[in-house]
């Protein structure tokens, strides 16, 4: 079953760009990774679908219904982190946390506490004197409390120490494996590669690709960077999947995308210095699809 | 019900300060009654070397002032402003703080229909006002029996009183209309003191003019004092006007609430 449908969503903003003409569904049980740079229009889709903006055209159906017309009703079970955290400022974290379960028709008192504990959040303290990483933990306290059927998340980990962000992607995979559903929208590919499934790469408003992060991970570039003991053979690595061969100051430069075992065997046979292979950057990956695209 | 008990709490102290402002005016000020009484004469000989055109303006009758209703008319002036800007105020900041402190994300992401979002919030509100009324007619009350040197009407003494509650009303459904007229409103003093301000200034022209459109164009001259003590009743087209710019007011809050995009963050 599909727990988000958006049908050629459109969103402008006076004359301004919002999104264009974006469908895609997420299916559930599925962990759906939004990515995007600054700018994209991802918070623009997730705040159509909870109804905070109203499209120009095209529609979002959230559990089969239409979230304008049944906005209140599947708003019933989504957990929402919004991606700046502000909070009624001259509240305990408790009162801000209750009065958020008041929304809910459940005991949510418990589930608050356990994940209180979990998040090392004081629940005692105002929000006013909160650092940046612990109101977060208040938005996502505040955002798993029901027990959601969908967690929507915006830049969940903005602020989060490396620490809390490991403990918030086991919470969300445990509220996973429970069944729940999760978008995630992030600008940090890396991120999202560890929990998603799929994910929507969205630019300028529109979807640029749609992939299973298992094959957007073999089809994507990783970068190379030797520093061989002596001169490199121009034959070397004239294989397939190379690309932008530089090599310049002793140092070599390509882009490979294929075997990784065909490319670290002709490495092995060079003397090196130093070699760094990374991932390409969000850039280099939406480089890959403008390039498809066009 | 949880939001409507979230904003009462939230505007327990603002709304206990204005009350107690109010309630500390009218004591003061009615406080000064029985000297001011004593000296009726004296005073009235000071007046009436004034030009018209400034009795007028500030709300002063001779040949009342120094009786208690008169002089209860004349301090009331100035209790009507105070009023007016907690009402306008209290209108405008509730409807607009999901703005300004960027909490529609939190708010509007819950399972409740922005309608009963603005009925909650308006249901506080009024609650607020009324219960500023409740006690500032209760000191009111209080203090006038306490002065009083003959006895007055207090059907007409209520009847001013209540018109503080209408006018109030009033300027809360203008600070609702004002808190969406803008896609986000920032500044809610300055925009609720500026309002207040104009339709008092157009108040005191009116009056010192004795221009009778102009009184149409201004709350603060819909429910006159001198007319309430001398036929014991508002005046009618005036009680329509002041509802019908409540209702236009309230019918755009309710649509604009409703159908607007929460800017982003």
């Amino acid at each position: 079953m599909a727990v988000i449908e958006l049908n050629g969503l459109t969103k402008t903003y006076g004359g301004a760009r919002g999104v264009t003409d974006l469908s895609f569904t997420v299916e559930e049980g599925e962990i759906f990774g939004f990515i995007g740079p600054n700018g994209a229009g991802k918070s623009t889709t997730i705040r159509t679908m909870l109804g905070l903006i109203y499209p120009t055209s095209g529609s979002a159906r959230i559990f089969g219904k239409d979230c304008i017309e049944h906005g209140p009703e599947i708003k019933k079970e989504i957990g929402y982190l919004p991606s700046e955290v502000f909070y009624y400022d001259n509240m305990r974290v408790k009162d801000l946390l209750n009065y958020s379960a008041s929304f809910y028709k459940k005991d949510c008192a418990g589930r608050i506490k356990a994940l209180a504990e979990r998040m090392e959040l004081d629940l005692t303290k105002k929000i006013d004197d909160l650092s940046l990483g612990n109101k977060k933990k208040v938005g996502i306290v505040q955002g798993l409390l029901h027990s959601p059927k969908l967690i929507i998340l915006d830049e969940p980990t903005s602020g989060l120490d490396p620490l809390m962000q490991q403990r918030f992607f086991e919470l969300l995979e445990e509220e996973n494996k429970r069944g729940a559903t999760i978008l995630f929208s992030s600008h940090i590919l890396s991120e999202v590669q560890r929990l998603c499934n799929r994910v929507a790469i969205i630019k300028e408003g529109r979807l640029m690709a749609l992939e299973k992060m298992s094959e957007l991970k073999e089809n994507t570039y990783k970068r190379f960077k030797l520093q061989p003991a002596g001169q490199v053979a121009p034959g070397a690595f004239a294989i397939p999947g190379v690309t932008e061969w530089k090599q310049e100051d002793g140092e070599v430069s390509f882009l490979y995308k294929g075997n990784i075992n065909e490319i670290t065997r002709r490495i092995a046979e060079l003397d090196l210095r130093n070699m760094w292979v990374e991932e390409p950057d969000l850039e280099e990956i939406f480089m890959h699809y403008y390039v498809k695209g066009a | 019900m949880n939001i409507f008990w979230y904003e009462l709490k939230a505007y327990r102290g603002t709304t206990l300060l204005w009350t107690a402002s109010l309630a500390g005016i009218v004591l003061l000020m009615m406080a000064m009654f029985p000297s001011f009484a004593k000296d009726a004469d004296a005073f009235r000989e000071v007046l009436q070397s004034m030009p018209e055109a400034v009795m007028k303006a500030v709300g002063l009758q001779l040949d009342s002032i120094t009786s208690l209703i008169g002089f209860y008319s004349y301090i009331f002036t100035y209790v009507t402003l105070c009023g007016s800007i907690q009402a306008m105020h209290l209108g405008t900041s509730i409807l607009s703080k999901e703005g300004r402190e960027k909490t529609a994300d939190f708010l509007l992401a819950k399972p409740v229909t922005r309608g009963a979002v603005f009925a909650a919030k308006s249901l506080a509100a009024l609650t607020l006002l009324l219960l500023t009324n409740a006690v500032f007619f209760g000191a009111a009350g209080l203090i006038a029996t306490a002065v009083k040197i003959a006895s007055f009407d207090f059907g007409i003494f209520a009847l001013i009183t209540l018109s503080l509650l209408l006018i109030q009303l009033v300027f809360l459904a203008i600070g609702f209309a004002a808190a969406l007229l803008l896609p986000r409103m920032k500044t809610v003093l300055p925009v609720t003191l500026g309002t207040v301000f104009a339709f008092f200034i157009i108040s005191f022209i009116g009056a010192s003019t004795g221009d009778g459109k102009l009184r149409y164009l201004t709350p603060f001259q819909y429910f006159d004092r001198s007319y309430i003590a001398a036929h014991g009743g508002y005046e009618p087209e005036f009680l329509i006007a002041s509802a019908v710019i409540a209702a236009v007011c309230l019918t755009y809050g309710i649509v604009r609430y409703a159908k607007r995009d929460v800017q982003a963050t």
